[in-house]
């Protein structure tokens, strides 16, 4: 009889622990789901409804003025697919009624003798009445109008001039070049920060609910009282979740790449330490909550507290430069925000190791922190 | 520390706040005994299980178990016990052999090893057929013969239970006391605590508690000699009333009174036994007289004991 090889004990209870949690998780059907199935429809979801460009906002106009001139304009202004045609109104009044209803976003009002007006020189005026709930539209759209009547009063400024013999003023005109996503698309932009956001809701919860669940059942104690020490009880608990961690990241990079076009500038060996990084960060939130929950409700609300102003404090949906200074400053202790940066660059500019270690050193200490006192807390509070 | 002890506790003390949940309480198990442990709800057993296998810490005094100290070694006390606790702890949505599997790991049990004792495991707690089933779906009393299973793997000398039949049904209770005296005449020192008083008659030794304290430690034989001094005898016949009056008159008869068709006697168990009862009750003209002698059972004890309590603090109370 030969004997078996047999490691040492801390790699045996290492094995046990990860055998039991991949097997629990893989029995759990509505944990896989949240796992795996939701992060990919999300990602197909958030990729296609998040769409920050705008276009066809529904306009109502009130032509006082009834001339081939004015009805002209209007064509012409609606024509480049900002505004959209939604009617027709006879005075602002009745063009407001329809901002109140709803019917419209736009009223553009021309009012009577414009295009007597503008063929005599005189100064004209056109009113725009804007439904400013939705800030970025009602912007998008006073810029098309200005821009179109705006381009118009140069081009009539010119050919006055000429009539008269004189040079057409000198035109300065703005010539953009875009880096990065010339498409100026929505979609490349917004999977890096879908990735940031699923990772923590999915990390954090499954790990909060999880020990919580333990905790509740009477596990853990059982656990507790067998030789496992702490230090490896949790190594174990969160290997899966980096390995289910890693397999998101893998699969929205890829749905984001085939489906919404998102450029793979960068070095995929970045992008996977920020991730490792990043869990750390999570998966330590996820167990600092469990180690202040008393059940899986408490856990479940203390990870939404954290998951939401994490968010919306990540510059993900909103940029950081246009918060308020404080908030601003909030921003340096969120770890979504140094990967959201990390993803981002990585991943649309081909940002490498030496313009985002400030980032990736930033999430090694706060993970390394978050996780270190998680950890502390669990053992006193398991013994 | 006594060799031939596995258990020590010296002045155990543990308090929580204000509450003070053990309250110096010594003893010692001997190796290889099974030692009950009783009390009502709330009265510190499990309190002192805690301190016992290293979950709590006790607020003074020492006990040290399987040679470990409690307090500065828990680690070592963990890897030489085996702890089933008062509810049902494995998990639930794992299959049998995975919960085996688990335990067994994480008491660094491997491969063939750890394949051979879950084996022998199941084949002990009679689990062979219900080794792929999924634990929560196991009837209780299984449920707890797995859980005895899972504390045993890795061959503690000492074992942990607390409350282990509590809402199993009474035959699965008897094959569960069935597997503990097992591993008992195996050398394995089992402590146990029930509120189940016809349960605690398989210990050898007994231990009471009321209200933190340790009242009464010993066999059962003795403890029923000591609070229950009194020998209850029950008597059937006809025409036995002059025969009770005269009972008691004699010294030694601490009561006889009329029960049923019967009579109902406390006797000095030093003075008097059946026959000597029957010759005085068939003198005074009893007739088809026959004396049955009723065991004291631990709950004559526990009530004597709790009475005793109840006592001693009235009478604290009132003290100035």
């Amino acid at each position: 009889m030969n004997a078996e090889r047999r490691p040492a004990r801390a790699w045996i209870q290492y094995a046990a622990v990860v055998r039991k949690e991949v097997l629990q998780t893989l029995r759990d059907r509505r944990v896989m789901f949240m796992l795996i199935f939701a992060p990919f429809l999300q990602t197909l979801v958030l990729g296609f409804a998040v769409d920050f460009e705008v276009d066809r906002v529904p306009t109502v106009v009130a032509d006082q003025d009834r001339s081939p001139e004015s009805r002209s304009h209007l064509r012409r202004v609606l024509a480049d697919g900002t505004l959209h045609f939604a009617g027709g109104a006879d005075s602002a009044e009745q063009g407001a009624a329809a901002l109140d209803r709803g019917a419209a976003a736009v009223v553009l009002v021309i009012p009577p003798r414009f295009g007597s007006d503008v063929a005599a020189g005189r100064p004209a005026e056109v009113q725009v009445i804007l439904d400013g709930t939705d800030p970025n539209r009602s912007n998008v759209a006073a810029g098309a109008v200005s821009r179109y009547f705006g381009e118009e009063s140069l081009r009539r400024a010119g050919e006055r001039a000429r009539a008269a013999g004189m040079a057409p003023p000198a035109r300065i005109e703005v010539v953009p070049r875009l880096y990065y996503n010339p498409g100026l698309k929505s979609a490349p932009y917004i999977v890096p920060g879908i990735a940031a956001m699923l990772l923590v809701v999915v990390t954090t919860l499954v790990t909060a609910m999880g020990l919580a669940r333990e905790r509740e059942q009477g596990t853990l104690e059982q656990v507790a009282v067998t030789p496992v020490p702490a230090s490896v009880l949790l190594a174990a608990k969160m290997t899966p979740f980096v390995f289910i961690g890693f397999f998101d990241v893998l699969l929205l990079v890829t749905v984001g790449t085939w489906v919404f076009g998102v450029p793979l500038r960068g070095n995929l060996a970045v992008m996977a330490l920020a991730t490792l990084l990043y869990l750390l960060s999570t998966l330590g939130v996820g167990l600092l909550i469990s180690t202040i929950s008393a059940n899986q409700q408490q856990a479940f609300l203390g990870g939404f507290l954290f998951t939401l102003p994490a968010m919306l404090l990540s510059g993900i949906m909103t940029p950081v430069d246009s918060m308020p200074r404080w908030m601003q400053w909030l921003t340096y202790a969120n770890p979504l925000r140094y990967f959201q940066e990390i993803a981002r660059s990585n991943l649309l500019k081909g940002g490498g190791f030496a313009d985002l270690w400030p980032q990736l050193v930033a999430l090694a200490l706060f993970g390394t922190a978050i996780f270190g006192l998680a950890a502390a807390r669990f053992r006193k509070r398991t013994g | 520390m006594n060799p031939a002890h596995s258990i020590e506790a010296e002045r155990l003390s543990r308090r929580f706040g204000s509450f003070l949940a053990v309250d110096d309480v010594s003893f010692h198990v001997e190796k290889g005994e099974i030692f009950g442990y009783l009390g009502a709800n709330g009265a510190g057993k499990s309190t002192t299980i805690r301190m016992l296998i290293g979950l709590l810490t006790p607020s003074s005094g020492r006990a040290s178990v399987a040679g470990h100290d409690v307090a500065s070694d828990p680690e070592g006390v963990k890897a030489a016990i085996g702890y089933m606790s008062q509810k049902f702890s494995l998990y639930l949505d794992l299959p049998v052999e995975e919960n085996l599997r688990f335990f067994g790991g994480a008491y660094g049990l491997w491969g063939k090893d750890l394949q051979r004792r879950a084996d022998e495991v199941l084949e002990l707690t009679g689990l062979a057929e219900h080794r792929k089933a999924i634990t929560g779906a196991l009837p209780g009393g299984i449920r707890q013969r797995l859980a005895l299973g899972s504390a045993v793997l890795h061959r503690p000398s000492i074992v942990f239970l607390d409350e282990p039949t509590a809402g199993v049904d009474p035959e699965a209770r008897r094959s569960f006391w069935r597997l503990i005296r097992d591993l008992s005449r195996g050398g394995t020192t089992v402590f146990v605590t029930t509120h189940y008083l016809d349960e605690a008659e398989y210990c050898r030794r007994i231990g009471l508690m009321v209200d933190g304290r340790l009242v009464a430690l010993d066999t059962p034989a003795e403890l029923k000699r000591t609070w229950v001094p009194d020998r209850v005898l029950l008597v059937r016949g006809r025409n036995l009333t002059a025969g009770a009056a005269a009972l008691r008159a004699r010294p030694g008869v601490r009561a006889a009174e009329p029960f049923g068709a019967g009579l109902h006697l406390r006797v000095d168990p030093a003075a008097w036994d059946g026959a000597a009862v029957r010759t005085v009750l068939e003198a005074s003209g009893g007739e088809g007289v026959s004396v049955e002698v009723a065991e004291p059972t631990l709950e004559d004890v526990f009530l004597a004991v709790v009475g005793r309590g109840a006592e001693a603090q009235a009478a604290q109370e009132v003290a100035p």
